[in-house]
């Protein structure tokens, strides 16, 4: 984190970054990643660099150093086949289109919800953000259907 | 969500051309790689035409525009990837790219 933040302003107003700069900036994004904690306390100004880490867009990951990890071959369960055909009809009916479904998935949603909540939970959580962003249903109607059916739930346990 | 989108969608470039993918904001939304940025490449396909992106995730029908398959060298992305001849391809709208000497761009 330190020797990224060195070089924090070292590409404001170029063109294009250098590969090392690009590298320099890919660490900075990863090192905002929630599992890293520091304190940050209403700062009154940050770098270009940071500034750019903090808005860059989530799901643009390609190129950031990590580890290998385990491809597991894997069939969708069954609420996560529910769940996308519960987004496909919600485009068929004009409610979104495909691409406010990723940018409303993959990067409003934010870094820690991005990283630990599955695929289609996103997708899940991205809808109802939407049907209550555009009026569609109320916050607090959502909340009793979901206390509601989770009483259901646990009686049936 | 009504349809405004009637224009004659940009198709500066054809097969074979030299790009170079611009640099621009990524402000709110972005399809275009970090990693790609200001770097060259070559077209390699002409795909279909296609919403502005950065709009229609908001729910704008803006613009048509081409979108090309763009071919790197694994090289020029990452300089120390091992394998020279390896290629890399991702796709790209025309408002992105930047002729670079090109006979007719």
């Amino acid at each position: 984190m330190s020797k990224s933040m060195l070089a924090i302003n070292r590409s404001w107003g170029k063109v294009m970054a250098s590969r090392p700069e690009l590298r320099e900036q890919h660490e900075l994004i990863g090192s905002i990643q929630p599992a890293l904690h520091y304190p940050q306390n209403w700062t009154y100004a940050t770098s270009h660099s940071m500034f750019k880490a903090y808005t860059h867009p989530l799901h643009d990951v390609g190129g950031q150093p990590d580890v290998p990890v385990y491809y597991e071959e894997k069939e969708e369960e069954d609420w996560e086949l529910r769940t996308y055909v519960l987004c496909e009809t919600l485009g068929w009916k004009g409610a979104w289109n495909a691409e406010e479904r990723r940018r409303r998935a993959d990067v409003d949603i934010g870094y820690t919800q991005y990283l630990g909540i599955p695929y289609y939970g996103r997708w899940l959580l991205a809808a109802a953000r939407m049907l209550v962003d555009n009026k569609h249903i109320k916050v607090y109607e959502l909340q009793q259907k979901i206390d509601e059916v989770r009483a259901r739930y646990v009686k049936q346990q | 969500m009504s349809s405004s989108s009637k224009n004659t969608p940009v198709c500066r470039f054809k097969v074979g051309d030299r790009v170079r993918i611009k640099d621009q904001s990524w402000l709110f939304y972005s399809r275009v790689q970090l990693y790609a940025r200001g770097v060259e490449g070559t077209i390699a396909r002409l795909n279909y035409t296609d919403l502005v992106a950065e709009d229609e995730t908001f729910n704008v029908e803006g613009e048509i525009e081409q979108h090309y398959i763009v071919q790197f060298r694994q090289q020029d992305l990452w300089p120390e990837y091992a394998f020279p001849n390896d290629t890399l391809q991702s796709e790209y709208p025309d408002r992105w790219l930047e002729p670079l000497n090109n006979s007719q761009a």
